[in-house]
Parts: structure tokens; C-alpha cells; sequence
């Protein structure tokens, strides 16, 4: 076999082993989604309607959606406003000290241990308040959705051409006009990309839930100084629990998350090239 | 410069930022004074685990944990390094335009799907599955080797949360180190191919060019997987045991808080041991990420092609 032939083997060789092994990397994703179906599906069509309404005695899991959905569009909320003039500030400026600063903090943020933002809402919430409430699980929700939207304006006005800012100067207007009526608009998407995924990240959070949230599956929440429950928090419960009837609603429950957040991701995901995770 | 109107309302929203990162390490290192008081640097370095109803006959060392969390990220790490790397070649170099596309949104969902479906699917279907195919051969065939000497019994052990973080964090390194990947010209390879380079051996000559970007890949990986709690919760047992067999139950910090942290208020020393658990992961997750990301800046501003 001459030289050539054997590099040529090589490289067959070589594509074959990586195809193999990125075949394998995405492989768990097509199980769990298979598994999360085929276990959730049964539990949902024995309960029907009642399994996204009732509370959790009659076999339902209403009051966690309505407390997702709920800590979600609170921390959104809180966390949102703060998130957007952050990305602005560390945009504007970028070469000042407090700039720089700013930007490192966002992305350590990102990388940061969610238990421990749970734990300090805990500290400086829970505490003092003496009770779990939907407002404590929001705050450390928002937590950890600022840097995520704040990241993501921040990348989307570095991509308007200097000259438009300029423009807007030459005009006379002031900063906060040229961010607001110039780059702002012509940012939206990037920046509702960034809220999106933000948001489908926070919805799906468990652990900076545990000590803030509290949990309520037999009642809907009624008023956020009080505790709620949330999809991922009834199904980290359950599967703890030892009895084989709870681990039915943990899979029909997990199923249900699954589509709301493949619900938010999928169609953001497809209308636009990258996301930053 | 100038006080203008959007810089004054900025500049309180990026304090009330720096304020929350600045009362977690202070409420963190104010409730864990004291642990240290009472065990000093031993809550670090010993491992037991006695709760008692009387302070006096109480003690703690989070050393399983601290040493959990390390080995499970290990393990989780020497896995994902070949998957993404060959992840990001296969993408780059060999997938076809469409297969690409479907490639990288599948990677990207598995990065952002909710922690707590990893949690289920590996307490319900890994955890057995790896038990059943995987522990109880090696064990039956190769327990003369150290690490595999742990009859599994569970299946929840180190090594099923290091495969289960590994499968979380895969495509987290992965999208950093295809992107890395994708920034090298084209005009390198084809420089490689214009000495009558195959694809492989240009592969293997560009791979050096991202080495700096692959080893910020998974400085970063480690870090997510030492920080992820519920779904390594799920799957390692939750046991005090400090030891490399792979098939032991054991504890991660960050699964020690989430387990202990309900009923902790019961004893006295138990919280503040709690949070000075919490300052180690605190410090850690710092540490790793800030390297991590001096790495990838560096490679951006210097290495850049």
C-alpha cells in the first residue's frame, strides 16, 4: 500500500471517529426528549384537561404552571429595566474604568452558581420576612436574568456602525435621545433575542428556587408576599419522593416544561443565527 | 466626562448590580464567621458530619463535598473534551451546509434545556442504565483496579453525575470552541491543501491555532458543572465520602447546600457551616470563571487570525 493510500485510510478513518463522536454528543438530547414523551405523554392523557388545571391532589398541576409563569413575568419585571440600562452603560462606556468593570461582572454573572443567588435572597428576603413569597423568587429569578439580557443589548447596539451615533450628535441630540430614538430601534431584535432567552432560561430554574420560592401546588398563588410553586420545584420534590404515583406526575410535570421552553427556544433559535448560552 | 441624563440613571442601575454581587460575599462571609470561629480551617479540610441537638457535640468538614465537586467536574470534563472538539471539527469542516444549520440548533437547545429534565432523566433512566450495562461489568471484571472496587448498588454515584454534567456541558465548550474554530481564514487551509494536504492532517495543523480558545472552553466548562445543583443532586447519592471510586455515592458542595440547607436551622453550627460551604463555592466558581475568561480574552485580543 503506497503512502498515499494509507493517509487516505487516515482521513477515513478520522471522519468516521468524529462523525461518531458528535453523533454521540447530541445523542441524550433525542433520548430525553423520547423518554420526557413517552413517560409524560400517558400521565397527561389519563388526567386530560384537569392535569394543566387542577391543583395537585386532584391530579393536576395548575398551580405550578400559573406559579412559573408568574415568578417568571415578575422577575422579568425587576430584572429587565435594570438589565437594559447595565447593557447600555457598558456599552457607552467601554473604556472607562467602571465600563470594563461592569462588563466582567456580567459575565461572571452568567457563570455564576445559581444555589448560591437562591441562598442569599434566602439570607436577605426569606428571613427577615419570615415566610417564602413569589416576590423572593423572583428577585433571585431576576438575578439571574440580568446578565443574559444585559449581555445581549450590549452586543446588539456594538453592532450599529459608529456613524449612526455620530449622525444622531451632528443633529444636536443628547445621549439619552440618540440611545433611545436612534440605537435602541434599530436594536430590537437583538435585544428581544436576548429577553427571550433570558426568560426561557429563568423559566425552567430550580435551584435559586428552592429557598425563596417555598412551593404551593394545592391552591393557586394568591399574593406574592406568600409561597409559590413552580414547575422544575414540583418535579425536583418528586423525584425525591419514594412513591411511584409521584413519579408519574414528575414525568407528565416535566413534560409540560419541556414544551413551554421548546415553545420559547425553537422559534427564537430559528430566526436568528447565534445564541450565546 | 460630562454628567448627563442617561448616565446618571445608568450609573444607579450598575451600582444596584455591583451592590447585589458585593452582599453576596458579604452575607456569605458574615454568616459563615461562625463556622470558622468554632472549626477554623478544619470545616474545609475534615470530613465528618455530626449534627447534634447540643453545640457542643456538633461537628462538621465539607471535605467530601469540596473534593465531590472537583471529581465530578473532572470527570465531566475529560468526557466532553473529545465530544466538542470533534463537535466543532465535524461542523466546521465536514457537515454539509444543512446538517450544520440542524447540527448547532440541536447543541444549542440541549445547552438551554431546563436543568431539572437532565435531573429526571438521569435519576430515572441514566442512573440505571449506566448501573445495570456499565458499573456492574467493570465491577464484575475489573474491581482488582481501585476505582472500580465499589460494588454499585444505587448506580448514584460520582460517576453518573461526571457522565450527566458532561452531557449538560457539552454544548456550552462546544459553541465556544467551534466559534473559535470558524475564525481561522480560509486562506490557512488552503495553504494546507496547496502542499497537498488531506483534510485531516490541515485539521490537525489548524486545531493548534485554537489552543488557547479550546483550553478557555473548558476552564469555563468546569466552571458550570462545579456551579450545577439539582440535576447532580438527583444522581450522586448524597452520601459524606471521600474517596476516587467511581462507583461511591458521594456529595458536591453545591448538592449540599441544596440537601441540607431545609432543615439546617435546627442545629446552631450547621447554617453558618452551610455558608462557609457556600464561600468555598464562591471562591471557586470566581477563580475558575475569571481564568477562564482572561483566557478566551486574551486569545481574542492577540491570538486573533
Amino acid at each position: 500500500m503506497s503512502s498515499f493510500e494509507v493517509r487516505k485510510q487516515k482521513e477515513r478513518l478520522f471522519l468516521m471517529g468524529i462523525g461518531s463522536l458528535t453523533f454521540l454528543a447530541l445523542l441524550p438530547l433525542f433520548h430525553i426528549i423520547a423518554t420526557v414523551f413517552r413517560n409524560g405523554l400517558p400521565v397527561i392523557i389519563k388526567e386530560g384537561l384537569n392535569f394543566l388545571t387542577g391543583t395537585f391532589s386532584n391530579g393536576g398541576i395548575g398551580p405550578a404552571i400559573i406559579g412559573t409563569f408568574t415568578l417568571t413575568f415578575l422577575a422579568s419585571l425587576l430584572g429587565l429595566p435594570i438589565a437594559f440600562l447595565v447593557g447600555l452603560y457598558a456599552y457607552e462606556f467601554p473604556r472607562s474604568t467602571v465600563g470594563r468593570w461592569t462588563k466582567m461582572l456580567l459575565q461572571i454573572m452568567i457563570e455564576f452558581p445559581t444555589i448560591l443567588v437562591g441562598v442569599f435572597v434566602m439570607q436577605v428576603l426569606v428571613v427577615p420576612m419570615g415566610t417564602y413569597s413569589a416576590f423572593a423568587g423572583a428577585l433571585a429569578l431576576a438575578i439571574i436574568l440580568m446578565p443574559y439580557v444585559a449581555i445581549y443589548t450590549h452586543e446588539a447596539m456594538r453592532e450599529i456602525p459608529f456613524t449612526y451615533r455620530e449622525a444622531g450628535y451632528s443633529l444636536g441630540l443628547t445621549r439619552i435621545k440618540v440611545l433611545l430614538k436612534i440605537l435602541a430601534p434599530m436594536t430590537k431584535r437583538g435585544i428581544f433575542t436576548g429577553v427571550l432567552i433570558g426568560v426561557a432560561k429563568v423559566a425552567g430554574e430550580t435551584a435559586p428556587l428552592l429557598f425563596t420560592a417555598g412551593g404551593l401546588y394545592e391552591s393557586y398563588p394568591s399574593s406574592v408576599t406568600k409561597p409559590i410553586g413552580s414547575i422544575s420545584l414540583l418535579i425536583y420534590q418528586l423525584v425525591q419522593s419514594p412513591s411511584p404515583a409521584d413519579h408519574e406526575m414528575a414525568w407528565g410535570a416535566s413534560l409540560i416544561l419541556l414544551i413551554v421552553f421548546l415553545g420559547i427556544f425553537i422559534p427564537i433559535r430559528l430566526s436568528l443565527k447565534e445564541v450565546k448560552l | 466626562m460630562r454628567m448627563d441624563g442617561f448616565k446618571a440613571i445608568a450609573i444607579v442601575a450598575v451600582l444596584v448590580v455591583f451592590a447585589v454581587f458585593a452582599g453576596m460575599l458579604v452575607i456569605y462571609f458574615t454568616n459563615a464567621v461562625p463556622a470558622f470561629h468554632r472549626f477554623g480551617i478544619d470545616v474545609y479540610l475534615k470530613n465528618i458530619w455530626n449534627a447534634a441537638e447540643e453545640p457542643s457535640r456538633e461537628a462538621y468538614g465539607i471535605a467530601a463535598a469540596i473534593w465531590g465537586s472537583f471529581y465530578t467536574s473532572l470527570i465531566a470534563v475529560l468526557i466532553v473534551l473529545p465530544l466538542s472538539i470533534s463537535y466543532s471539527i465535524f461542523v466546521v469542516d465536514y457537515a454539509p451546509k444543512r446538517l450544520k444549520n440542524v447540527i448547532i440548533i440541536l447543541s444549542d437547545v440541549m445547552g438551554g434545556l431546563p436543568t431539572i429534565i437532565y435531573g429526571i432523566w438521569g435519576a430515572f433512566v441514566l442512573v440505571p442504565l449506566l448501573r445495570d450495562y456499565v458499573m456492574q461489568f467493570l465491577y464484575d471484571h475489573l474491581s482488582f483496579i481501585p476505582v472500580f472496587s465499589y460494588p454499585p448498588i444505587t448506580g448514584y454515584s460520582y460517576l453518573s453525575a461526571g457522565i450527566l454534567l458532561a452531557i449538560m456541558v457539552t454544548p456550552f465548550a462546544s459553541a465556544i470552541i467551534r466559534e473559535a474554530y470558524e475564525m481561522i481564514p480560509y486562506t490557512y487551509r488552503e495553504a494546507a491543501y496547496a502542499l497537498g494536504a488531506t483534510k485531516y492532517e490541515a485539521t490537525k495543523l489548524l486545531i493548534g491555532y485554537i489552543k488557547p480558545a479550546i483550553l478557555s472552553g473548558f476552564i469555563l466548562a468546569f466552571g458550570r458543572a462545579i456551579g450545577e445543583t439539582v440535576a447532580v443532586s438527583l444522581v450522586i447519592g448524597n452520601t459524606f465520602n471521600l474517596t476516587w471510586k467511581l462507583f461511591a455515592p458521594g456529595y458536591t458542595i453545591s448538592s449540599l447546600i441544596a440537601n441540607q440547607f431545609g432543615n439546617a436551622f435546627i442545629y446552631e453550627y450547621m447554617t453558618p457551616v452551610l455558608y462557609a460551604a457556600g464561600v468555598a463555592l464562591f471562591i471557586i466558581g470566581l477563580g475558575i470563571n475569571i481564568i477562564g475568561l482572561r483566557f478566551i480574552r486574551r486569545w481574542e485580543e492577540n491570538v486573533k487570525l
